[in-house]
């Protein structure tokens, strides 16, 4: 070959060459794969790569009204942003206090949920608790609902005169919440709680199910009391599980959207996201873009101190053969008690708030639980005193539209992200060309280390203006769909690839010696054969895109609401019992949808985990 | 029939990394069954792929008939599908969402064979193979032997004219790999097609093969009829590795028994072409007795103790001591020594296989004058 290079182009070295390009040529990108591996590469590299670089950008461009202020015209480069949002007066309102706010809430949050979601991956796991298969299931409840749901419950018990429409139950009952109870911190932290509570006992219980148990007998043997065991050997050795709980739990805070919006502005009590949803709202994109790269910078920093730890704990991994994990603990006198904590939570993290928010939208005035007061009206009624929207929620075409843009976005993102995610994995698999498939592995993986809501911030940076032959995709759903399609990439991507790897090569080789084109192959063989996995690839981020806000916060607008935004516009004109129906009503999709695709596909919430 | 001529051919895994083959000669001809025999990892099925052109080559070229389908050099490559071969996996890589019919027809429907054409051609080779009745089930209900089946009728369906084997039998037990053997060696002269038969199990190959490729590190080390391997390998490595009982190596320039005996005999013989390192013995061609008389002349003879006798079912393996070194010898009739009894050996001439320093065969030196001086 150098030998080659050394004669030139036009001797018969290079003639060699040339032919030996040729059969590198014929072997390696021969296939469609390799051609659809650059096409996928383009179409990332345009949704993901992009628009993080333009709101990378945007921090330190010259917006458009900015010019005096920084004295650059638009376009120009300049740290005015940067000062405005981190150094300014207006800094701590914009920033540091948002940023404080979130890390107490984070940190509170992550608190209650370890302890109390340790207790109870305990008790369920390990011991003779009363009803303990019941509990299992019921107590992963919160994390199939929108956190907000819960929220939405708070406020409507617990608001004050601070603002409008109905009055809160205790205070209609004679009682008038104080502010710190009724918004701002406490409420959050308690709600994002109990919302991860569930991920911590599934997190928890599969780390406890998989504890090799003769570690701990070896340690009884020696005559360690089971108090002792607890503290130097399961602990210690439970530890990168709980410090992976923590970091996953602390990203999901940091781009955490709803519950912070709907008992948060109330009292302007501002989070990371809340502030960045403001400065987007009062057009000011400069500053929003550092926003959203402070929140990117802290998930990003978070889920790699997360993979560190996974691949840490890797060291000392105790997946047990022989003694599995199914002894129990008898609890005694406790078992009662015990049942009883379980029960609590139960209650005040699924069935209180979904009674407060059923009643409330079938009762006149709240708090008063005279028959007379219970009415069907603002679900299917008409001439209710809302200017807006005189009929029953179910008779608003509002609803409807909603629900079918629901449905629309979500369904069709959730089926491009499913078949992206089947073709990632394909040309992954299969590629020839390592760089490209290295390149999409990774590129698809991003979003999981962006926070939604800040990926949203992204597109609506790119795409808020028309950009060479693409116009302003602002106000339409196709920016929906594509930023949604783009945040769900990682577990479609992911999802293909694992199905891809377990399908092996020889299916489709054996077609291909049989005379199968690339094209056969696909349609007879490789899709027939991941038509489970595909489908699961599509109804999963299906359901948890049904629910999700923080994303569509930011780029929807009125035409293009779907059920979460329309919610939150109904909160917005504080029609209460409105907005608790549409919340009622997602909740209802997406635990039974759920329910459903777990039945269909055999999955388990807990494999999904992170989703 | 087409002859498949592989030439040079070898393959580099990665940049840098070690060829799994290396500079392969081989001419498979028209209705061979060519056997690929060697140790795990020598490279039997990367040349196999090779051949389907599901690798490619990183030197060499590989021409099937008088058409060069594979050229690394000349920038030639005609992709799997074109090549209208049969290729049999070592997992079957049945379609697990066909059914066995499904599977069957799939590269009939491929070349759009009119229906009752397809139904007649594949309900033959179903029949053949003992299949006919599974044809409505999925390949997940079938047993491995029958999955096997299917995927050989899968490949036959298509009549392919050159049909490559992986390991297909490693997965049968000892009773369906024999049914199966007869069925291949049938199938063989019934299509008439050119098999490409790859397996580590030397047993399978002799009683398979019209012709075997012995591999070892990705190189060819001899290609011949199982009788040409056997009686006459190429070198010690193809020697050892094939024969069960392994053959008996022994040291002509050794200072004990079996030593000797050697020197002696090929110093009777007028010693060979180059200098001999080693000398094998296969343990059947080993015959004992007791008494000298009974000697042939001309034979590697030398004394041995029976240690111990291990009946095997029909034959029995003996062995021998010389002086601390070891001996296996094989007879089909029942010992009639007892253990710890001195013994003579003797090895027919023809039956010594030579080897030199590089472990290559030599061949005994034809001089008369030796033979006079023995027989005088
Ligand atoms: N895809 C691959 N990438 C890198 N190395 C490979 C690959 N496939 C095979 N090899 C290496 O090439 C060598 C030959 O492998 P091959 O599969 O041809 O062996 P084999 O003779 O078929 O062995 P076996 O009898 O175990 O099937 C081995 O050393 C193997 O590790
Ligand atoms: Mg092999």
């Amino acid at each position: 070959m150098s030998e080659a290079g050394q004669t030139g182009a036009s001797g018969p070295g290079g003639v060699a060459r040339s032919r030996r390009m040729l059969y590198r040529l014929r072997t390696s990108w021969r296939e469609p794969t390799a051609l659809i591996g650059i096409l996928l590469t383009l179409v990332f590299a345009y949704l993901i790569v992009v628009p993080i670089t333009t709101l990378l950008y945007d921090s330190v461009e010259v917006q458009f009204g900015d010019q005096r202020r920084t004295g650059v015209p638009v376009g120009g480069l300049t740290t005015y942003y940067f000062n405005r949002a981190l150094f300014s007066p207006v800094a701590g309102d914009l920033f540091w206090e948002p940023l404080s706010h979130t890390l107490s809430i984070s940190f509170g949050a992550i608190l209650i949920s370890l302890s109390v979601g340790g207790v109870l991956a305990w008790l369920l796991g390990r011991t003779d608790l009363f009803a303990r298969r019941w509990f299992a299931t019921a107590l992963i409840v919160p994390y199939m609902l929108p956190s907000w749901t819960f929220a939405l419950a708070w406020r409507t018990a617990f608001k004050n005169r601070e603002v409008g429409g109905q009055m809160g139950w205790l205070e209609a009952l004679g009682f008038t919440p104080p502010d710190w109870l009724a918004y701002g911190q406490v409420p959050i932290t308690i709600i994002l709680a109990l919302h991860y509570t569930p991920f911590v006992i599934l997190l928890f219980g599969n780390a406890l199910r998989r504890f090799d148990s003769q570690l701990e007998d070896s340690a009884r043997v020696l005559g360690a009391s089971p108090r002792i065991v607890a503290r130097k050997i399961i602990l210690p050795l439970m530890l990168p599980s709980l410090m992976s709980a923590t970091v996953l739990i602390f990203a999901k805070c940091l781009g955490e959207f709803g519950v912070s919006y709907v008992l948060g502005l109330p009292v302007d009590y501002d989070v990371l996201a809340t502030s960045l949803y403001r400065s987007i709202s009062s057009r000011q994109p400069g500053v929003a873009a550092v926003i959203a790269i402070a929140i990117m910078s802290i998930g990003i920093v978070s889920l790699l101190i997360d993979a560190r730890l996974v691949r840490e704990s890797r060291r000392f991994v105790t997946v047990g053969g022989k003694g599995s994990m199914d002894r129990q603990t008898a609890l005694g006198r406790y078992r009662l008690p015990a049942t009883g904590f379980a029960a609590f939570i139960f209650l005040i993290s699924v069935a209180l708030p979904l009674l407060v928010l059923t009643m409330s939208t079938v009762m006149r005035v709240p708090g008063n639980f005279a028959l007379g007061n219970f009415t069907l009206d603002y679900w299917i009624g008409s001439g209710l005193e809302f200017v807006a929207f005189p009929n029953g929620i179910l008779l608003t075409p509002d609803l409807w539209q909603a629900t079918w843009n629901t449905l629309k976005i979500v369904g069709l993102a959730s089926v491009c992200s499913g078949m992206m995610g089947l073709l990632v994995g394909y040309v992954v698999v299969r590629s020839q060309v390592r760089a490209v498939s290295i390149f999409l592995r990774q590129v698809t993986f991003f979003p999981y280390l962006v926070p939604g809501i800040a990926f949203a911030a992204a597109y609506l940076s790119l795409f808020a203006v028309p950009r060479g032959p693409i116009p302003a995709l602002y106000g339409t759903s196709l920016i929906l769909i594509l930023a949604l399609m783009s945040d769900q990439m990682p577990y479609a991507s992911r999802a293909g690839i694992s199905a891809m790897m377990q399908l092996g090569k020889d299916p489709e080789e054996a077609a291909q010696v049989a005379g199968a084109g690339w094209f056969r192959r696909m349609v007879s063989i490789v899709i027939p054969i991941q038509k489970g996995a595909l489908v699961a690839g599509v109804l999963l981020p299906f359901i948890s895109g049904i629910r999700g806000l923080s994303l569509f916060v930011i780029l929807a607008v009125p035409g293009t609401d779907v059920l979460t935004t329309f919610s939150l516009r109904l909160l917005d004109y504080n029609y209460t019992q409105a907005a608790n129906s549409v919340v009622l009503i997602i909740s209802a999709i997406a635990y039974f949808g759920t329910l459903a695709v777990q039945k269909m596909t055999k999955t388990n919430l807990a494999d999904g985990l992170g989703g | 029939m087409p002859t498949i001529a592989l030439r040079e051919i070898s393959k580099r895994y990665g940049k840098g990394g070690a060829r799994a083959v290396a500079d392969l000669s081989l001419e498979v001809a028209d209705g061979d069954f060519m056997c690929l025999l060697g140790p795990s990892g020598c490279g039997k099925t990367t040349t196999l792929r090779m051949i389907a052109g599901l690798e490619n080559l990183t030197g060499g070229e590989i021409a099937v008939g008088d058409r060069l389908v594979d050229a690394a050099e000349q920038g030639v490559f005609v992709p799997p599908e074109k090549r209208e071969m049969g290729l049999v996996f070592q997992s079957y890589a049945l379609w697990p969402h066909l059914t066995i019919e499904g599977n069957t027809d799939f590269g009939l429907r491929l070349r759009k064979v009119p229906k009752a054409e397809r139904e007649a051609r594949v309900t033959k080779v179903m029949t053949t193979l003992g299949i006919e009745q599974y044809r409505h089930r999925y390949p997940s209900q079938l047993s491995g032997g029958q999955q096997q089946r299917v995927a050989l009728a899968r490949m036959l369906a298509v009549n392919p004219e050159v049909l490559l084997l992986d390991e297909p039998l490693s997965n049968l037990d000892a009773r369906l790999r024999l049914e199966m053997r007869t069925e291949l060696k049938r199938i063989h002269r019934e299509f008439g097609t050119t098999i490409v038969f790859v397996t580590h199990d030397q047993w399978e190959a002799m009683t398979l093969a019209t012709r075997i490729a012995v591999m070892n590190t990705g190189t060819l080390q001899q290609v011949g009829t199982p009788e040409d391997i056997y009686d006459r390998p190429a070198n010690r490595f193809v020697a050892e590795f094939v024969g069960n009982p392994p053959i008996n190596i022994v040291d002509p320039g050794g200072d004990d028994g079996l030593g000797r005996a050697a020197k002696a005999f090929l110093a009777r013989r007028g010693g060979a072409a180059r200098a001999v390192t080693s000398i094998g013995l296969r343990p059947e061609a080993i015959h004992l007795t007791r008494d000298t008389a009974t000697l042939p002349a001309g034979d590697l003879c030398g004394e041995v103790t029976l240690s111990a006798v291990l009946p095997t079912g029909g034959s029995w393996i003996l062995e021998l001591v010389s002086e601390g070194q070891k001996l296996h010898a094989t007879t089909h009739a029942a010992p009639v020594w007892q253990d710890g009894e001195p013994l003579h050996f003797h090895v027919a001439a023809e039956a010594v296989h030579l080897f030199d320093g590089e472990d290559a065969r030599v061949e005994l030196a034809e001089t008369p004058g030796a033979e006079a001086r023995i027989a005088g």
